[in-house]
Parts: structure tokens; sequence; C-alpha cells
């Protein structure tokens, strides 16, 4: 077991996986920081390449380039408000609202740092997981991750904005999400759900288009009716300097940063959740371990622990997908699912026996995830105060290039004009709910969640009838949800008395 | 004088003309030219392997090495792309297309959104013919059809969805042999496999190379299988020889049609005869590469060049059956 740890480690420190791994960081960069363009995809496209290379070659290559992505994804969500991975869309709600208040670098340096420690921990995690994983993922069929999902949406209550009108606007919003989530043809019965007649829509809307119309098209309009800098008035000089104390935000808060790593890891393990979930239980455990009432008020309109929760769990899902692709050849994501194909080109059989003969070689991927983060944080903070400048920038000429880049995104998540019909449609939608104060994140945890949720939700009873609900793992599993959906009027009441003491003290 | 010269020059002129040797037209057609293959699926599945296999080796064999790329077309199970490529895409010979082998039903069934008609199609050929099998976990007591017909509580097995293959085949064998089944979908292949180790599901029925793996690791064992054979299952019971109602052969001849035709590529009607004489020249050369074989054995696909023409026929076959056995035939397989 140990050996194996060192082994792996040996394994990619060698010249030329070395040297792959690098090429596949730097185009990961890249690929990370434009908007739409996500990392299975980009694995697809890498693929020809990889024929002639060995494993302990070409796996540090793709997966360099793939865990790279969710890294430098937070540079644009922090930037310029638009989410730059599928994954990476949490990271807006705080994060974009800094760099609005001239905190660019700070938020850049809290997401780079708090996603470096979020690979360690999910490789950490992996690392010692990898004996019992197997019975683990065994252990949750369809009635359990149904309550898994279940646990996902109450994350909706912390997600919502404050008192009770809030919880209504989300609970509505996430509502939408849900309705959202339905269009296309149902997988049960074939039936035509909301397709108008349009061939497009029989696939359900893809989820790039409509996460770029919410968050980015309001960013546009507002940075256009503005007509000013996204940085505001903030002097040049001070963004300049920031990221330093974003990577010391990252330690103050270490134990949020650990556990939302704890979070995503987990979700990473459940094969079949999607990546887009753990940024979001991530980002509502943040919000919930707001201190006092003003402090909850403050998370969307620019607290750092908003960027540290998603920045962390993104990378630490990485670590944990690689385990149901590599210990039962089943792909936790369409990046991983692209991934096994690779496995298969440079002839190994994910199985058992990844756990067992190639554990150097399953170790030296959770190095790869290690190493690529470190190299790409060291890297990114030799330059970040830098590219925080960017929101310096005039809006008249920052707009047509995100514009361009926005549209090429979505574009390439079906290659149908029906996929810039949807970004301009949600950008509307997306504007005035912000207008209005209606929250959005609901309305994409409804929309991920929404599709997977009827499949288990009908597989469970159509395999064992009723009774799903009475297996014990479910019921704890909902006793937990129960909890989280509830956790922050509990946590409002209490604030709420501590104040009160405070008042009466002095 | 000047008239004179004036004739001289046109002479020479036109001489020039004709008596410089005409490179540039003798230059081969697809020099220098980008092919485009749309796969009308996402990246990662079956049908976009196969497809960038293609994309890879296929260039070698056409005449200028031109470039092929992938671009992946998915929705409404291959009717979006090929309606664009019946449609939309011009016969140039610079677009072809690889679609799911089950259209033939949804032309047949005239389902909503089909803007094409696949007779008219140029087929250019498929790398291998599908076989289906039913296949059953090895910890459960059913080892052959008859253990599935006295089955007492339905036998559960996990499927891509009403429309797809894995299953029509299982309802027709419901219907025609008897089985004791019950169908639950899941959203990908890789899903039903996992519900197979947890045991949430009994089997599958599916195209048996997708699930050798599991058959190779004694977790699944196969029991019954259409009329197309691959190596390792030539001896299993085929099911059109078991089934003796007349109706039920012509249906189970039927649903096995587009199997033949394993993993389809089309061009678009109207391509000159001599484009699409290279495209079909280079698929059948690619099909028997040794360094395409080299790859398709790293990724464990079975490889068996299936021409253009004998896909046609196929399609042409299921498309062309009465109207009688086309309504009874909808009672069981959908689009």
């Amino acid at each position: 077991m140990i050996d194996g740890f060192i082994d792996g480690l040996l394994l990619i420190l060698q010249a030329k996986p070395f040297f792959y791994m690098l090429i596949g960081i730097a185009v990961g960069f890249w690929i990370g920081i434009l908007p739409g363009l996500g990392g299975g995809a980009t694995i697809a496209l890498m693929m020809p390449f990889i024929y002639k290379m060995s494993a302990q070659e070409a796996l540090p290559f793709l997966l360099g380039m793939h865990s790279v992505c969710q890294t430098t994804g937070d540079i644009t969500s922090v930037l310029f408000g638009i989410p730059g991975e599928g994954t990476t869309v949490a990271t807006i709600i705080d994060g974009y609202p800094m760099a609005q208040k001239g905190e660019a670098g700070r938020a850049l340096g809290a997401a780079l740092m708090s996603s470096l420690i979020g690979a360690v921990v999910g490789a950490m995690l992996l690392a010692l997981s990898i004996p019992i994983v197997r019975p683990l993922v065994l252990a949750l069929g369809a009635p359990e991750m149904f309550m898994v999902i279940i646990l996902g949406l109450t994350c909706i209550s912390s997600l919502s904005g404050h008192g009770k009108r809030g919880l209504l606007l989300g609970l509505l919003s996430g509502g939408c999400g849900l309705l959202f989530s339905l269009i296309g043809q149902d997988l049960q019965s074939g039936i035509l759900r909301f397709t108008f007649g349009q061939l497009y829509l029989w696939h359900g809307l893809s989820i790039p288009p409509v996460v770029i119309g919410l968050f980015a098209i309001p960013v546009i309009i507002d940075l256009i009716v503005q007509g000013n800098t996204i940085a505001g008035d903030v002097s040049y000089g001070k963004l300049g300097k920031g990221a330093m104390e974003g990577i010391i935000d990252t330690f103050r808060y270490l134990g949020l940063t650990v556990r939302c790593s704890l979070i995503g890891s987990f979700i990473g393990i459940l094969p079949g959740l999607g990546g887009g979930v753990a940024q979001w239980m991530a980002y509502s455990h943040a919000v919930q371990s707001a201190k006092t009432i003003k402090e909850r008020e403050g998370f969307g309109k620019g607290d750092v622990r908003g960027v540290l929760g998603p920045g962390a769990s993104n990378n630490a899902k990485e670590g944990g997908s690689l385990i149901p692709t590599v210990a039962f050849g089943i792909p936790g994501s369409s990046g991983m699912a692209i991934l096994m194909g690779a496995f298969l080109i440079v002839g190994l059989v994910p199985g058992p026996a990844m756990l067992t003969k190639h554990l150097a070689l399953t170790f030296s991927m959770v190095w790869t995830i290690v190493v690529s983060n470190i190299i790409v944080v060291l890297v990114s903070l030799l330059f970040i105060n830098k590219i925080a400048k960017l929101t310096t920038i005039r809006s008249s000429l920052l707009i047509p290039f995100i514009l361009l880049l926005i549209f090429l995104g979505a574009y390439s998540s079906n290659n149908h004009y029906g996929d810039l019909l949807v970004v301009l449609i949600f950008g509307a939608l997306g504007y005035y709910m912000l207008k209005l104060g209606w929250p959005r994140p609901p309305l994409v945890l409804g929309f991920i969640l929404g599709k997977i949720a009827e499949d288990y939700v009908y597989i469970s009873s159509l395999r064992y009838g009723i009774t799903w609900l009475l297996r014990p793992k479910v019921i704890v599993i909902f006793f937990l949800a129960v909890i989280v959906a509830l956790y922050p009027f509990i946590q409002q009441r209490r604030l709420l008395r501590k104040e009160k003491n405070y008042e009466i003290q002095p | 004088m000047k008239k004179q010269s004036l004739v001289l020059i046109a002479v020479l002129t036109v001489t020039f003309i004709f008596s410089t040797p005409i490179k540039p037209l003798a230059a081969p057609f697809y020099e220098g030219k980008i092919v485009k293959l749309i796969v009308a699926s996402d990246p990662g599945g079956g049908y976009d392997t196969w497809g960038r296999l293609f994309a890879k080796h296929m260039p070698k064999h056409i005449p200028g090495n031109p470039t092929i790329i992938v671009q992946n077309m998915p929705g409404a199970t291959s009717i979006v792309a090929a309606n664009h490529l019946y449609n939309i895409a011009k016969p140039d010979g610079l677009t072809f297309a690889a679609v799911h082998r089950g259209l033939p039903f949804a032309q047949l069934f005239k389902s909503k959104g089909v803007k094409f008609d696949l007779k008219k199609f140029l087929w250019i050929g498929s790398p291998l013919a599908e076989s289906n099998v039913l296949m059953i976990r090895t910890d459960l007591p059913y080892k052959t059809i008859e253990d599935l017909q006295k089955a007492k509580t339905p036998v559960i097995l996990g499927s891509a969805g009403p429309a797809s293959s894995q299953t029509h085949f299982p309802l027709l064998l419901q219907a025609f042999l008897g089985i004791n089944i019950k169908m639950i979908y899941y959203r990908s292949s890789s899903d039903i496999a996992l519900a197979i180790e947890r045991k949430e599901v009994d089997g599958k029925a599916s195209t048996y190379g997708s699930f050798k793996a599991q058959v190779q690791s004694g977790l699944l064992r196969p029991i019954i299988r259409s009329r197309v054979s691959e190596p390792g299952i030539e001896n299993l019971p085929v099911d059109e020889e078991l089934v003796t109602d007349k109706m039920g052969k012509t249906l189970l001849a039927m649903r096995t049609g587009p199997d033949v035709s394993g993993r389809p590529y089309i061009a678009p009607p109207g391509v000159p005869a001599d484009r699409i004489g290279i495209l079909r020249d280079a698929f059948k050369k690619t099909v028997n590469d040794p360094d395409f074989l080299a790859d398709t054995q790293r990724l464990q696909l079975e490889v068996q060049y299936i021409s253009g023409e004998r896909c046609l026929e196929a399609v042409t076959q299921i498309l062309e059956q009465p109207e009688d056995v086309v309504k009874e035939f909808e009672k069981y397989v959908k689009f």
C-alpha cells in the first residue's frame, strides 16, 4: 500500500510523463478559462494523441488537463461573473461581488489556494479509502441515490435569500429549475415533454447554455448599463495586491475549506450525480458557517468563504470521481466516461485489478491531481495580481470579447443554433430574476438534480415497490436531509438569541 | 504586320494554355480538403469511439489524404443528424455521418421530426455487425431460456430506454417465448453496469461487445442471442429458431435487421459517384488496415467489414414490410 503510494509519485516524476503532464496542464489552463468548453469534451479532442503513448504518459496528460480545468475555471467565474466551467458556477455568487468591490486579487488567491487544498484533501481521502471504496459504492443503490439527491435539493434553503419571503422565492426558483429539467424525451415512457415540435429539445436542455445564460448575460447587461469597469471606481494601485490576503483567508478558514473538500470527495465518489452538484452543497455549507446574522446576510455580496467552499469541493471531487471509474469501470461524470475510453486505448482494464495489481498506477493518478494543481496554482499566483487588473478594463472593450466567448462556449455543447437561443432566453430570465431579487442558484440546483431525481425515484419504485422507503440507509439520509433543510432556521434563531444576549450584556 | 503579330500572340497564348501540364486539375479532389464526420451522439459513447477511429485512420486511404474532423451532433436518437445530412449538408463528398442503427424504425413508424428517406442516403458501410444477447447474472438460478420461462417472479432487466434495442429484443422474447421479465430504464450503459454490480437488476439484453468484459469476468451469463453471431457466442440458442409462431419469427427477423448494419456510415444523397466510390473504398481499406485493427483490439472491439449495399439491403427490407406486420411490430418496438 505505502509502496504503491510512493511508486505512484515516482511514476509521474519521470521526465516523459512529467513533460506530458505539463502539456496537459497548459491546455487545461486555457480550456478552464474559456467559458462553456468543458474538461470532458477536451479529453475527447485529445484522444487521438494518446494512441502512441504508454499508460504512464497518457494518464498524467489527460488527468492533468482535466483537473486543472476546474481550478482555472474559477478565474473566469471570479473576474467576469461568467462560469468558466459548469462546475465553477457557485464561485460566482461571492467571487464576482468581490471583484466588483475591487477585491479580485483576494478572491482569486482564495479560489486558487482552496482549489489546491481541495485537490490534496480529495487525493488523500482517495488514497485512504481505496480498500473500502468498493463496498461503499455498492452499498448505495437507486433508493439511496434518490435520497442523496433530496439531500442536495435541501441545500436550496441555504441558497435562498433571508427570511420567509427569501425562502419562498428560493423554493419557487428551485421548482422552476425542476420544471426546466423535465424538458425533453422522458426516459421511462419515451413521451416528449415540452418539446414544441423541436428536435433540438428532445435531448433536453444542456447545462452550459442554461448556466451561461443565467449568469453571464445579466453581468453583460449590467456592464453595458453602467458603462464602467467591473471593479467600479476602485483605484488601480489597490488591485495589484490582495492575492496574499486570499491565501491567508484560506488558512484562516482552514476547517471550512477541509470540510467542503470532504463534501466534494463524497459527492465525487457517487457515480451518476454529475460534477455540478458538489459546488452547491459546499457553498451552502459555507453559508451555514456564518456566525452572526450580519455575516449570514453578507453571503452573496462578497464573502470570501463563499469562494473557498466551492473552490475546494470542485477539486476534491476530481479525486473522488476517479474511484468509481477506476474500481468499477463505471464513470462518475462525462469527463470520466471519456477518460475510461482512454484507459482502454492504453491497455488498462478498469476494475478491481486497478486497486491491486496496478495500484502504483492508480496512485500516480492521485498524484497527478495533486501535482498538477500545485503547479497551476503556483504559476497563477505569479501573475494573479496582473490578471486581477482585467477588471479595470473599460467595459466597452471587454463586452464584445466576452460575448464572443460565451456564445462560442454555449454553441459547443450541441453545435446547434438552439444553444444560442437558450442562452438568450435564460439570459433574459436571469436578468429579471436578478432585478426582482430572485435567487438563481436554486434554479440551477433544481435543474441539475431534477432529471436524475426522476430516474432514481422511478427505478426505486419499480424495483422495490413501496418498500424502498423503509430501507435503513434511506431513512438515515432522509433525516440528514431534514436537518440540512431546517438548519438555516435553527441557525437564525440561535444567532438572534445570541445577539439579544450581547445587547443585554453591555 | 500588326495583324500578323496579333495572330501570332493569340496562337502562342492558346498553345501555351493547352500545352501547360494541367497539374491543378489532376490533383486528387480530396487534397488539402477537410472532411467532416458527423457523429450523431455525445462524445465518449460507442458511436463516438468508432467515429474517432475512422477520423484517425481513414485519411490514409483517401487519395489526397484530407483531414477528417469529428463533429458530435447528438439529439433525438440520430434524427437530428440524419435530418441535417439529408436537408442541409452539401452533397459534395466532404460530409458523411455515423448514425444510430435503429433509425429505420423511426422512418417505419413515421416518427415526429423525421425529414429524410433512408433508402436515398448513400450507404458507405459498417465496421461490424452487432449481435444482441440476453445476459443474466451468474449468481441467479436462471441458466437457460426454460428457466426464464418458469421464473415465478419477473426477472428484472436493465435497459437504456423504451426506444432501445435493449428493450425491443426482450419484449419480443416475452411475447413469443413467454419469458417472465420486467424492464427498468437507466440513463446510460454504465448506470446499468453499476446496477448489475449492485444486484439492482438481474441482467440485460444488449450488444455482446459492450458487455463482453462482464461475461468474461464471470458476472453475467449469456442465455440467448439473435441471428447475427460473434466469436464466442456461436453456440447460444437463436431466438428465431426457438419461436414457432409465424408472426413471431417475422417480427424477430425484422428487429434484428439493423443489427446487420452495426455502426452504419452514410453520406447525403447526390454525392458524385466518383467521390462516394472513393469514400466506400477508403472505408473498406480502413477496416482491413492493420493499424486500425491494432487500435480496435486495444479497445476490445470486434471488427467485420459490412458493405454499404449490405446495410442498405437490410434497411430496405425493414422499410418494405406489409402494413399488418408493421402494426403488430409497433406493439413491441418503439422509437
